[in-house]
């Protein structure tokens, strides 16, 4: 029986998260099915990694290690997973659903001619048989999908398994690979740097969505609740996509990662990607007028009804009770 | 430079969802589509090299009747001419019957550059863009926030996580997939919408790309077993009332967090 190859990854020097949770998957699936979890690793000077990753649940571990394979390129890696492949017989690859699984993971699954399931929060085995879970439209529906044969290519969601925190003894195996030219070339990475505001101290934060419909609805309606709770303004992604405020103001996996003790969401549905940037807040106050919006599921409070009524009227009464 | 834009005809943004009975899709009848607002931006960045470069923009789209509508949309923005994949053997396509359906389009025209969205609306899967790339035998990046063009190559910054970006340069002919922000989406002018009343929208089959049976949910390797609203956790507590009302109970729970 092949075994299953999760893609590992390494982030600011160090074994991603996200990797020690596909640990966890592919022990789940390799449990039930009796198949061998295996693992790439891929970088220069990465094999404290790899040695890592051996002793924590990632079976034999493939390591890559070139400088041809400094930086990330689609190329550069589809030729260390490829390595990995012919060297481990896979017929289950997993990797995150994090940039580098946008990129690699439909181009193995095409290049396999496998079937392809991306960004799962789970996977469940019935018999021979594997049933991904992940959602649709952008949280509102979820899907139970099955796979029709092998290999598969999976893509999880991070954050949605806990990592594997156990120990288990595997062994490094380097892996030559010939990376060659390839039509993609890494030039650099750029990190915004933090302008004005700085999302992350605040203590309150009153977000808006795409609902709001425009910039000056952000001035009249969620600023002066935000001014009245002496908090920050927060916004989703469509908001700064359209340009009505600034890329400082969003939360979300590509904005900021914020913690305030409050966090009111008007008009935000709450789509995996601006949860992952709010999860932290103490408090969550949502106001929308879909009642089966996600965002009520990570809300401690809701108010299901229109923003433009609500919130002026609590900012009235915030404004009341200060005196 | 030709460029090819691969367009999807979703359900519109605010379309009440739900799910039909046999619970694989939800019901598409007598709700609002609209051009996948990723594959918006990609259709945007390629006028936006047409109006400084000239070439010609195609857009490509697969899906019933309706999607000529949003095809019309597209040429009334400013596409020169537009291919329809109107054929039931292509329903229940998964990312790679649709991939190898674009594919047989795009080996047809040749393009120097390809875009596709990051992902469609719907299912949110992310992956024709890279498919495509990988059967043609191209290179490409996905969730481009910019694009400069050079001879011979395209230079793109990536978006990745926290507001970080990735630039990489790649040999054209290649493909590019883009992330919504990417630009401001022009309209339709009524100028464009009566010039796109002349373009052509080449309508093909299945059989006439010469992939019966490859393609369609009968190929389809991966299916949906069932679409449901997702189950309620723990959820909000939910404060009900007037607005006044409501407005009371909320500053009540916000003294008792000590914020006021
Ligand atoms: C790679 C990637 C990265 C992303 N990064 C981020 C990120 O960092 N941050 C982020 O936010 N998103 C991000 N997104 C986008 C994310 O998937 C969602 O599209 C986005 O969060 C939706 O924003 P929204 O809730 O404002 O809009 P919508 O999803 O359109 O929701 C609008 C909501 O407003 C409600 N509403 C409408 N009118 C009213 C009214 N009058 N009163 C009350 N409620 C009303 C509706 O019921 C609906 O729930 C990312 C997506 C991808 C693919």
């Amino acid at each position: 029986m092949g075994s299953i190859l999760l893609v590992a990854e390494i982030q600011k020097g160090k074994l991603r998260e996200a990797s020690l949770e596909l640990v966890s998957v592919a022990r789940k699936i390799g449990e039930a099915t009796g198949r061998e979890v295996k693992s790439l690793v891929v970088g220069q000077g990465v094999s404290g990694i790899a040695e890592e990753l051996a002793k924590k649940g990632g079976g034999e571990v493939f390591l890559a290690d070139d400088a041809a394979l400094a930086n990330y390129s689609v190329d550069a890696y589809h030729a260390a997973a490829k390595a990995a492949i012919a060297a481990g017989s896979p017929e289950i690859v997993l990797l995150s659903n994090t940039p580098t699984g946008w990129d690699l993971a439909p181009r193995l699954a095409a290049a396999l001619d496998a079937a392809f399931v991306s960004d799962c929060f789970d996977v469940e085995v019935a018999g021979a048989e594997l049933v991904f879970l992940r959602r649709f439209f952008n949280g509102k529906l979820d899907a139970r999908l099955r796979p029709v044969g092998l290999p598969i290519v999976a893509t999880m969601q991070p954050g949605a398994t806990a990592a594997f925190s156990g120990s288990a003894d595997g062994k490094v195996t380097a892996l030559a690979v010939s990376v060659g030219e390839g039509g993609t070339r890494f030039v650099e990475t750029k990190v915004a740097e933090a302008k004005g505001v700085d999302l992350t101290k605040a203590e309150v934060i009153v977000s808006g969505g795409r609902s709001l419909g425009g910039p000056e609805k952000f001035q009249e309606v969620i600023k002066p609740l935000a001014d009245a709770l002496g908090g920050a303004m927060g916004a989703s992604r469509p908001v700064v996509d359209a340009g009505w405020l600034p890329h400082e103001y969003q939360v979300g996996s590509s904005g900021q990662i914020v913690a305030p003790k409050l966090y009111i969401a008007c008009g935000i549905s709450g789509a995996i990607q601006h949860l992952v940037g709010m999860k932290g807040s103490n408090f969550v106050i949502a106001i929308n007028k879909d009642p089966d919006a996600p965002i009520f599921e990570v809300a401690n409070l809701g108010v299901v009804g229109d923003l433009f009524e609500v919130v002026p009227k609590l900012t009235e009464a915030v404004k009341a009770a200060k005196g | 430079m030709k460029i090819m834009v691969c367009i999807k005809q979703v359900p519109h943004q605010d379309a009440r969802l739900d799910v039909r009975g046999d619970g694989t899709w939800i019901q598409d009848e007598n709700i609002k589509f609209e051009i996948n607002p990723y594959d918006q931006n990609a259709l945007e960045a390629a006028l936006q090299l047409k109006d400084a470069g000239g070439g010609e923009v195609v857009v490509a789209s697969i899906g019933p009747e309706r999607v000529t509508q949003s095809l019309r949309t597209a040429l009334g923005m400013g596409a020169d001419r537009a291919i329809h994949v109107k054929d039931a053997a292509a329903d229940g396509s998964d990312a790679l019957g649709v991939a190898k359906l674009l594919a047989a389009l795009a080996k047809a025209e040749s393009p120097d550059l390809i875009f596709t969205g990051f992902m469609s609306d719907d299912g949110n899967i992310a992956a024709v863009g890279p498919m495509l790339a990988t059967l043609l035998g191209i290179p490409h990046t996905t969730t481009a926030v910019s694009l400069k063009k050079e001879n011979g190559t395209v230079q793109v910054e990536r978006e990745l996580e926290g507001g970080a970006l990735e630039v990489v340069d790649l040999k054209t002919p290649c493909l590019v997939t883009t992330q919504t922000g990417m630009n401001q989406v022009r309209y339709a002018s009524l100028k464009g919408i009566m010039a796109a009343k002349k373009k052509p929208i080449d309508v093909k089959t299945v059989a006439d790309l010469g992939l019966a049976g490859q393609v369609g949910a009968g190929a389809a390797k991966v299916r949906i077993e069932k679409l449901y609203t997702p189950p309620k956790g723990q959820g909000a507590e939910i404060v009900s009332g007037s607005a006044d009302e409501v407005a009371g109970k909320l500053v009540g729970k916000i003294k008792e967090l000590g914020l006021l």
